[in-house]
């Protein structure tokens, strides 16, 4: 599953240089969408135009696909030009205090859409220190480890699932966001041909 | 040399000159107006989000993060009166946090933001409502809304070891996001196993403040 942020009037993230969130994130998952169609890999995208899906429509694409992988792309409006973060949700502890739980438990065996990623939360963090280790091989000075981060459009997705934030909409050339989709493709590429989910069949 | 080149040339250096000595007058000017405008913007904070004092404050040495880096925060320790009572205490080390970063590119809460409220709930619970400003000036993106999200938990946790848990309102209402990412419909963790501190019923006298917890800085 792609997920390019934002959309339609949700412009996300611009630049002085008239670098849009929108449309480069679609940019970037076109071209990851290629690289895994060609090893063979079946993706669905939650957009492919100028549409803004709300988190929850962008979760029942997903949810509807089963032993998916979810990443989500953004592009930040700080941090340092050139480098690469990988996230995945991090809950909140619950309070061990005697009396009612701090949120409703759903029934057993269902799983509540609000927090659908808490069952995948292990499983993500791997994939998300998995994903960071290709992409800091690939943009210098990026950190070598993945951040956990109280992401809206993670946490009602049932798979496991990671968001990737480039820096940033500040570049003077917007051209040099675009040359860094080959490499997003290449990293992302490699990092879903080694990771094997528990669920995972052994089929791509 | 031609007479009217002589002339013009003349001309073109006496404009040089006022042209020099109007930049230099403009620039001051341009100095001078900063200096008003920040003048203006302190005294309107100083009104809009005043000092906050009380009785029992004691001046306590507290860790506030603030960026170091685009990418980054780290605790910087400053000197502050703090209260004994813990709501007023988690307020003057928030308003610290606003207020006081060394320089603008230090600054990870907006300018604008105020703290409108602070609470604390038997069960060890924070609740920080911010003005409308902390969402609205927050820039739009994962890292920077993590950032100013990390100052604010990361500076309470480490003066107020006994807050297990944050919640983030904005304007007294719950949120989804920050700015766009961040999801603000949870809590956010401070200290989770901080054992349970009985708050001291309305009116009595509180008890002196604890010394923030020697955590290593990033």
């Amino acid at each position: 599953m792609l997920d390019p942020g934002h959309g339609g009037t949700d412009t996300g993230a611009r630049g002085e240089s008239g670098a849009v969130e929108k449309d480069v994130v679609l940019e970037f998952a076109r071209g990851v969408r290629g690289a895994l169609q060609g090893e063979g890999y079946r993706v669905v995208m939650t957009r492919n135009d100028d549409s803004n899906p709300s988190y929850d429509d962008r979760a029942a694409i997903a949810n509807a696909n089963r032993d998916a992988l979810f990443i989500s792309f953004h592009i930040s409006s700080t941090g340092t030009v050139g480098t690469a973060r990988t996230y995945y949700y991090q809950f909140w502890s619950p309070i061990p205090a005697a009396g009612a739980p701090s949120t409703p438990n759903p029934a057993p065996g269902l799983t509540g859409w609000e927090e659908a990623q808490r069952l995948h939360a292990e499983m993500s963090h791997r994939f998300a220190d998995a994903l960071q280790v290709e992409l800091a091989q690939r943009f210098s000075n990026s950190p070598g480890r993945s951040a956990g981060v109280a992401l809206r459009g993670l946490r009602s997705i049932d798979a496991p699932a990671v968001a990737v934030e480039i820096s940033s909409v500040s570049v003077s050339d917007p051209s040099s966001l675009s040359a860094m989709a080959a490499q997003l493709a290449a990293g992302i590429t490699q990092c879903v041909a080694g990771f094997r989910p528990a669920s995972a069949t052994g089929t791509k | 040399m031609p007479r009217n080149l002589k002339i013009a040339l003349g001309i073109l250096a006496v404009g040089v000159l006022i042209g020099l000595i109007s930049l230099r007058g403009l620039h001051q000017r341009m100095l001078h107006l900063a200096e008003t405008q920040a003048a203006e913007e302190k005294a309107r904070r100083e009104v809009l989000a005043p000092p906050i004092s009380t009785p029992t404050d004691v001046k306590s040495r507290a860790q506030i993060f603030w960026a170091v880096s685009p990418d980054r925060i780290a605790s910087a320790d400053v000197q502050l009166g703090l209260s004994a009572d813990p709501v007023q205490r988690a307020k003057q080390i928030l308003h610290s946090l606003i207020e006081d970063p060394p320089t603008a590119e230090q600054r990870t809460v907006p300018a604008d933001a105020t703290l409108l409220a602070f609470y604390i709930l038997p069960d060890g619970t924070a609740i920080a409502d911010f003005s409308d400003a902390l969402a609205s000036e927050t820039p739009s993106g994962i890292l920077s809304e993590q950032l100013t999200v990390s100052s604010i938990t990361r500076t309470l946790a480490s003066n107020m070891p006994s807050l297990r848990r944050l919640k983030i309102l904005v304007h007294g209402q719950e949120v989804d996001t920050l700015a766009g990412h961040v999801d603000l419909t949870g809590f956010f963790d401070l200290n989770p196993n901080a054992p349970l501190v009985p708050l001291p019923a309305p009116g009595a006298p509180a008890a002196a403040p604890s010394a923030p917890q020697s955590k290593p800085s990033r």
